[in-house]
């Protein structure tokens, strides 16, 4: 931008452009000789005001170009290049205004000098210094980190974390089990650190198996990123890991194959299932009113609340024992059929078989999950003991995913209504919500999500949910998130208005954005921010696990998931 | 009826205005060649063009034209001008390295004469030889000059090519003149058609002007273009007659193998290939330094208002 001398001081990287609107919320700076700025740099300067104090401006640099002055054609750049025609390379950077302090909102002058922002003031032009208890989120491009004010995630003034992006390439999850890390070990919950808990959903292969193992393949250099955000690189130090059981195994072993021990295959017995109603989870749409058929699961269920226990979870219903998915399946097909009672009053064939047609649907996918037959049922209830409580349903089909995540979500939600208090926090982690709340209908899981959303804050459950594509999410679930977040998104769902946190340069990089970098947008910065974080420090696959520190001893029955005699 | 079209746009004329003026200089037409023998002369290929070429170019532009009242009531004519020279170094790479801008009030010195400053502005007097138009724009003209003079001297180089005739600017050391458009046949009508004869990249042997007031060498050269009329791409070049001849031949032919390459493209400039590229970026950039017409306007009537 120089011309033989701008006057600059060393301090200046350049001077706010008089050949481009300066506005209070945007202004261009046209960088001095061997000066740079890059994307999502810091910037700080002041308007001076007669009669007053100087107005502080603070602001990001969301664009930046280059170009020939002199040249008038594209052609043009060759004959520059071929040092034919005089041209002067002018590199300008347009930023957008993170903050005024006081609150005059006036124009930077042109030709004010622009600096980097640093320390203290970079904590100004990012609002950190007004953090009382800030959680590290990452690393900015300036290898600083960036903090999130935890007023806005534990309920105080906001809570709930939205993470978007194509999967694979946007490592949502990694990034929600990065968060929740920092919580527990950056020291921003104080005490409470301790009850906090975590509630994982593992929905892609068996990545979040090994969060109690530390990452092998983490660097020297990945621990020192750690440590400049204040933390200390490590695994989870209490975790407890839950799995379906396998197939066609009596003893209900968990179906992982990765991780040999230390997992808990969960199931829920045909008793739980009758006594606390979960036969509406089975069906996605029983709270849609144009179909018929969902008045008839609430008058079953009504009737199954009437079950006696057996042992190993079994039930008896009507003098019946009950001891698998199917029996129970079979045996409420019948009396729907013939007893008026159970299907219930006025009820045609039509919706009685539409009824039974969904339910034989779900033997197959569920029969694993609830069953009477395996004794000692009770330690395979999933409990929330540990810090961080991870539930595999990877290798589920989506209809017995639905039911997990329905009926452990409203059970812990439940749990915490009871206990009437919000802290300590509970954190739900839930990859593919658009499967579980999706924009158009109404489903029990469903209405149990928009439950967490809409009092989870006050009742001190933070939904930390992901998905593809916001745009595919019940609008109230992502409106009620405070944090969001965005990895990599496809070019048309970056368009979308879910994501009107995003304008210009920034809705344009998130569609290349690599894996690893996320762009955050938080209540109190009026634009997102671009983080990286660091490599996990967990292991993510068993190539990547190291010894675990706390491992337990080995199960007392060496033959366990083997078919008994 | 065979006709070309005039490659230069049509509000800049022609390159050659129709020459039926001789002119008063003495030609000499034998400096390197005899008269009988001339033709057109290619350079030798083997040579080198220099490393460092400058070019040097000067703007100037009328601000406004004021009315100064004298102390007796008496009105006179004088211009605030603008004028700015600069030059261009090539040397692999083109780069402006020097330009200087002035702004002058015009006018025949009176004592009473100040000066005028204005919010955006100072022009001071500058002194013209009287009071017509013509007058004024001469004494700018000159004022340009010499600031040419001092920019050109200022910046090394191996060669120098001048915006325009020598005329006045005859003391840069190794400068050579660059004339686009041609008023006067210099050359006796025999030895003029070889012009027409010039190959792109060609030039006529060199010969020498003389005036009652200057002496110069100069030569003809084709710039490559499209084709056109006999002149099309025609230039004239003018150095020092100081020099030696043997010199002022080397100038010549190092000169005519390096023009082409700065030459402009028709569909860029609408005096191509004539106006050279560096020269008319840097033309661009001395107009841009002249600043902003309207708002010095605006800052003279201010002043004026003021009184």
């Amino acid at each position: 931008m120089s011309e033989s001398g701008t006057g600059r001081s060393p301090e200046h990287v350049g001077r706010v452009l008089g050949t481009e609107d300066s506005t209070p919320l945007s202004f261009w700076v046209g960088l001095g000789e061997d000066q740079y700025l890059q994307l999502d740099e810091v910037v700080a300067t002041e308007r001076p005001l007669p009669g007053r104090e100087p107005v502080h401006v603070y602001g990001v640099v969301s664009q930046v170009r280059a170009l020939h002055e002199g040249a008038r054609f594209d052609s043009d750049v060759f004959l520059i290049e071929d040092g034919v025609l005089p041209g002067h390379i002018s590199e300008a950077a347009q930023v957008t205004v993170t903050r005024v302090e006081p609150e005059v909102f006036v124009p930077p002058l042109p030709g004010i000098g622009v600096r980097r922002a640093e320390g203290k003031e970079r904590d100004q032009a990012l609002f950190f210094d007004g953090m009382d208890k800030r959680l590290p989120a990452g690393l900015m491009r300036d290898n600083e980190p960036l903090f999130v004010n935890l007023e806005f995630l534990d309920g105080t003034r906001g809570a709930h974390v939205n993470i978007s992006g194509i999967s694979g390439v946007a490592t949502k999850t990694t990034y929600a089990t990065f968060l929740l890390y920092g919580l527990f070990n950056s020291g921003v919950l104080g005490a409470e650190a301790v009850n906090t808990k975590a509630l994982i959903f593992n929905v892609k292969g068996e990545d979040l198996l090994f969060l109690d193992h530390p990452n092998i393949q983490l660097t020297d250099e990945g621990k020192d990123r750690y440590r400049r955000l204040g933390l200390e690189a490590g695994p989870f130090k209490s975790a407890a890991f839950y799995a379906p059981p396998r197939l066609g195994d009596a003893n209900a072993a968990p179906d992982v194959t990765t991780r040999t021990e230390g997992v808990t295959s969960f199931f829920w017995t045909l008793a739980e299932f009758c006594a606390d109603e979960l036969l509406p989870f089975l069906f996605a749409d029983a709270e849609d009113d144009r179909q018929h058929y969902t008045m008839v699961i609430y008058n079953v269920a009504a009737k199954l609340k009437l079950a006696i226990a057996l042992d190993e979870g079994g039930v008896q219903l009507e003098g019946v024992a009950i001891r698998t998915f199917n029996q129970l399946v079979d045996f409420i097909s019948g009396r729907v059929q013939d007893d008026p009672d159970w299907a219930g009053p006025a009820i045609g064939a039509g919706t009685v078989n539409a009824f039974i047609r969904r339910l034989h649907g779900a033997v197959r996918p569920l029969g694993r999950l609830i069953r009477g037959d395996v004794p000692n049922a009770a330690k395979h209830k999933v409990q929330l003991e540990q810090q961080v409580t991870v539930v595999d349903i990877h290798n589920l089909p989506d209809r017995a995913k639905r039911f997990v995540v329905g009926v452990i979500i409203r059970r812990t939600f439940d749990e915490k209504e009871r206990a009437g208090q919000a802290r300590p926090l509970l954190f739900l982690v839930l990859d593919e919500l658009n499967k579980y709340a999706p924009r158009e209908g109404s489903s029990p899981i469903k209405e149990i999500l928009l439950d967490v959303a809409e009092r989870g804050r006050s009742l001190g459950v933070i939904l930390v949910g992901a998905q593809q594509t916001a745009s595919e999410v019940e609008g109230r679930i992502i409106g009620q998130s405070s944090i969001r977040v965005v990895g990599r998104l496809d070019s048309a769902e970056a368009e979308r208005g879910q994501y009107g946190f995003l304008r210009g340069a920034h809705r344009e990089r998130v569609t290349i954005i690599k894996p690893g970098t996320m762009m955050l947008s938080q209540p109190e910065i009026p634009v997102p921010l671009v983080l990286e974080f660091p490599f996990p420090a967990w292991a993510s696959r068993p190539s990547e696990a190291g010894k675990n520190p706390t491992a337990r001893p080995a199960p007392e029955d060496p033959f366990e998931g083997l078919p008994r005699a | 009826m065979k006709f070309s079209v005039e490659a230069w746009a049509p509000e800049y004329g022609t390159s050659m205005e129709v020459i039926n003026a001789t002119s008063e200089a003495v030609v000499d037409a034998s400096v390197e060649t005899a008269p009988s023998q001339w033709g057109p002369v290619t350079p030798s290929p083997g040579r080198r063009p220099p490393e460092t070429v400058l070019f040097t170019d000067g703007v100037r532009r009328v601000d406004a034209s004021v009315w100064l009242e004298g102390s007796e009531g008496t009105v006179r004519p004088a211009i605030c001008a603008s004028y700015s020279a600069g030059a261009v170094r090539c040397d692999g790479r083109a780069e402006v390295v020097a330009a200087d801008v002035r702004r002058g009030l015009f006018c025949f010195p009176n004592h009473d004469a100040t000066g005028i400053s204005t919010r955006y502005a100072q022009y001071p007097v500058c002194s013209a030889g009287g009071e017509t138009p013509e007058q004024l724009a001469l004494a700018l003209q000159l004022h340009m000059g010499r600031l040419e003079v001092s920019v050109a001297e200022c910046a090394p180089a191996d060669l120098i090519v001048v915006d325009g005739p020598l005329t006045g600017r005859l003391n840069i050391p190794g400068a050579v003149g660059y004339v686009k458009t041609h008023h006067v046949a210099y050359l006796p009508p025999g030895l003029h058609t070889v012009i027409g004869k010039l190959e792109s990249g060609q030039r006529t042997p060199v010969f020498m002007m003389t005036s009652s007031t200057w002496s110069k060498f100069s030569w003809y050269l084709r710039l490559p273009g499209p084709p056109g009329s006999h002149w099309a791409g025609v230039v004239r070049c003018e150095s020092n007659a100081d020099l030696e001849v043997k010199g002022v031949v080397e100038l010549a032919d190092s000169v005519t193998a390096m023009l082409p390459r700065f030459a402009s493209a028709g569909h860029k400039d609408p005096r191509a290939p004539q106006n050279l590229y560096p020269i008319a970026g840097l033309e661009r950039q001395l107009r841009r330094r002249l600043g902003d017409p309207a708002l010095l306007y605006r800052g003279l009537r201010e002043a004026a208002m003021r009184g």
